[in-house]
């Protein structure tokens, strides 16, 4: 039995490190704030340490990453508050176009590719049905595209014959309406409008897995995130003083803090469980690490007061984004509920 | 034993409604129902004022001679419920509600003629300066220095959590008078002009995007002496006045209800993409319900300190759990909208207003598109005004005993 990182993990968790130096929130509003919401030359950068590759696999010209490798880089990043879309516009399309020529872009850093899964009405259902796709075209509406505003290319699910399939469509095509908006953790997401547009596929990858990974992905990031929220309050409460003495003099604080500490190391063990164990629940792990995470971000705001609610500290960032992740491809309480029927 | 309101109250009542049912237009509505911060912006806040004002029920917690409409506690509570219901905008409550009520009792005649009417007409927009950035639930602490000098004081130091304070023409001040006694002995209650070359206003953005509260400095600002209410080193008993005065009565049930409502609305509106609508959700129904039973008994709550004060007798000890009740029911409500609407709780809007012609398009719905923000800002409703944590260890001692 061993929990320790291998060097390889330790070399990628350094490289995420050394990528999110003096990243404050100044530089990842700036970010924001740019067309689409993501810096082109950052992610070129992200792209080039290889972060992206890691996901892709070795005959795609990927490094085909373990699932250790790639939770550790979503940690770190998540420790790290980092502003790219790693698991959005990196991590899924570099599993989703798995033998598509689309490939070799997204993993050098040119192609930003989004995921369009989402449609109006449907809730966190993953069968496509409003966009259909017929002789090589697309038509139909989705929303909540993540990175939608900034994308090349889309990777939309659809159904053909009554079947979901995965197909490439070339965003900037006249049939392809782009509405982007802004979302919780600061990006930009879109509502897409396909209007018989062109598109290849259907693809080979196994939708479901890739889900279930990108679940394990994002439950890896909210527990980096939850782990430097918890890090930062515990810092606030030994400095700043009121009524004469730190914060983290006062007993209610002191217990306040432990509990956080408790929830924090569980979670990081439902990430190793997920990890280690093979066919762990997925769903349910991240609904047990973004119910616990989202706690601790309350907590974190709470115990900075007046400070926690500004979004000059990255605390709100941090629990806007937890908040965000932790509905992606289906919400605690959907997937608890799943998880409790099926047992 | 009984729950309902005397014949006298319910015509009340009926006159309040067939008011608001004649004065509530669309526009306010929608202002009111479509603000995600805590307090409403000026645009909305004013018009409903000058209707209020013009009928008389404005400020409705002063003695009559100072403008007040002389209504029981049964009576304002009914208002105030009334309000909520018909879903009516929240007042400017810094003037009305907090520094109106201290100038009643503690302001000499010249202050009350002075600043009270122009509070009524909205002439005067208030804010209010109590935290510092050393001082936040320590209030004891405050450090802003105001020196006596000749018919004036010379005002040094900075105020936090200014709530519209880029609005207010002025601001009442806890300040530091005489840094020489013990720490709550030395400080006054002081009001204070904004606009003057001393007194600058920086905005804090909240995390939900909103402009609501700022960071005021004072550089050698000045006001006159006979701004200041009460006598210099009796502040802090002002402002216990100030917060007991906020805690005498109150009725934030209906609003918590009508909200659920809302929500419960919504919920049958809503698509679960595989079971009809979000109504039949286990999680989200099961939720309502708890909230709303437990609305339900706070608002029984409400209604016991009610009884008392409309006995003429002092509030009950209960009073002292209704801001950290209202509090967390307000936030659990808050997240049941965010959790309702599912990918489209997470659009959070960068601009304001979102109501009128310059909202920004919504995804979904109207309420969907402000279920993030109300979320969001409302995490601040268990730390303003006395965190939950100095709330609980109050009641500890003061009602428990502990």
């Amino acid at each position: 039995m061993n929990f320790d990182l291998d060097e390889n993990q330790e070399l990628f968790k350094a490289a995420v490190e050394r990528f999110c130096q003096g990243q404050d929130v100044a530089a990842r509003r700036a970010a924001r704030a740019l067309p689409g919401g993501i810096d082109r030359a950052r992610w070129k950068e992200l792209a080039e340490l290889g972060l992206i590759g890691l996901a892709a696999g070795e005959a795609d010209g990927g490094m085909d990453g373990s699932h250790g490798d790639l939770a550790v880089v979503a940690q770190a990043l998540g420790h790290a508050q980092a502003v790219e879309p790693w698991l959005e516009c990196g991590f899924l399309p570099a599993r989703l176009l798995a033998g598509s020529a689309h490939l070799e872009g997204v993993i050098s850093g040119d192609t930003i590719a989004a995921f369009a899964f989402a449609e109006p009405g449907r809730r966190f259902v993953l069968e496509a049905s409003g966009v259909k796709a017929k002789a090589g075209k697309l038509s139909g509406t989705k929303q909540f595209v993540l990175g939608g505003g900034a994308a090349d290319v889309f990777v939309v699910t659809a159904e053909e014959d009554g079947k979901t399939g995965l197909y490439v469509v070339d965003a900037k095509a006249a049939e392809v309406e782009v509405r982007p908006y802004p979302v919780a953790d600061g990006g930009v997401a879109a509502i897409v409008t396909f209007h018989d547009a062109a598109a290849e596929g259907p693809l080979t990858a196994d939708l479901a897995a890739v889900i279930d990974e990108a679940r394990l992905m994002a439950a890896a990031e909210m527990t980096g995130i939850a782990q430097r929220l918890f890090a930062d309050t515990l810092e606030y409460l030994k400095t700043r003083e009121q009524f004469g003495q730190p914060l983290g003099r006062f007993q209610v604080l002191q217990h306040r803090m432990v509990d956080a500490y408790a929830r924090v190391e569980s979670i990081q063990s439902a990430i190793l469980r997920a990890l280690l164990q093979p066919a762990a629940p997925m769903a349910a792990i991240k609904a047990h690490v973004a119910e616990n995470a989202i706690w601790v971000g309350h907590q974190a705001v709470q115990l900075h007061g007046g400070m926690g609610m500004s979004d000059e500290l990255g605390i709100g960032h941090g629990l806007k984004r937890i908040v965000l992740l932790s509905k992606l491809f289906g919400d605690p309480a959907s997937d608890i509920l799943d998880y409790a029927r099926a047992a | 034993m009984d729950m309902d309101f005397a014949p006298e109250d319910l015509a009340f009542q009926k006159e309040v409604r067939a008011f608001l049912d004649d004065k509530l237009d669309a526009r306010l509505r929608e202002g009111a129902a479509s603000t995600p911060s805590v307090f409403t912006e000026p645009d909305i806040t004013r018009e409903w004022q000058a209707i209020l004002a013009e009928k008389g029920w404005l400020a409705t917690s002063w003695p009559v001679e100072d403008g007040g409409p002389g209504w029981t506690p049964t009576q304002k509570y009914i208002f105030e419920k009334e309000c909520a219901i018909a879903g009516a905008p929240s007042l400017p409550i810094l003037g009305l509600r907090l520094v109106g009520p201290v100038i009643c009792h503690f302001g000499t005649p010249e202050q009350k003629a002075r600043f009270l009417p122009r509070i009524i007409s909205g002439e005067d927009y208030w804010c209010q300066g109590y935290s510092e950035p050393g001082a936040g639930s320590d209030l004891a602490a405050v450090k802003t220095r105001a020196e006596r000098v000749g018919d004036k004081y010379v005002v040094n130091g900075s105020k936090i959590w200014t709530t519209h304070a880029h609005h207010a023409n002025w601001i009442f001040a806890l300040v530091r008078t005489d840094p020489s006694v013990q720490k709550q002995r030395g400080i006054s209650f002081l009001l204070i002009p904004m606009e003057q070359p001393g007194v600058s206003v920086s905005p804090i953005i909240t995390m939900a995007n909103d402009h609501e509260v700022n960071a005021t400095f004072f550089d050698n600002a000045e006001t006159p002496a006979d701004n200041l209410i009460g006598e210099e080193g009796q502040g802090w008993t002002i402002a216990k006045f100030l917060l007991e005065n906020e805690r005498g009565g109150s009725c934030a049930a209906p609003a918590l209800l009508a909200k659920l409502d809302r929500i419960e609305r919504w919920a049958r509106e809503e698509a679960s993409g595989t079971n009809g609508s979000m109504i039949h959700d286990p999680n989200i129904s099961q939720r309502l319900a708890r909230l709303r039973l437990e609305a339900q008994a706070f608002e029984v709550t409400e209604l016991r300190i009610l009884a008392e004060l409309a006995k003429g007798r002092p509030a009950g000890p209960q009073t002292s759990l209704v801001k950290l009740t209202s509090s967390n029911l307000r936030q659990a409500i808050d997240e049941l909208a965010v959790d309702l609407f599912g990918y489209d709780g997470l659009q959070l809007p960068v601009t304001r207003p979102l109501y009128g012609n310059e909202a920004p398009e919504y995804v979904g719905s109207r309420a969907a598109q402000l279920s993030m923000p109300a979320y969001l800002n409302g995490r601040a409703y268990t730390i303003f005004g006395g965190s939950d944590e100095v709330q609980k260890t109050i009641i500890a001692k003061q009602v428990l005993g502990l």
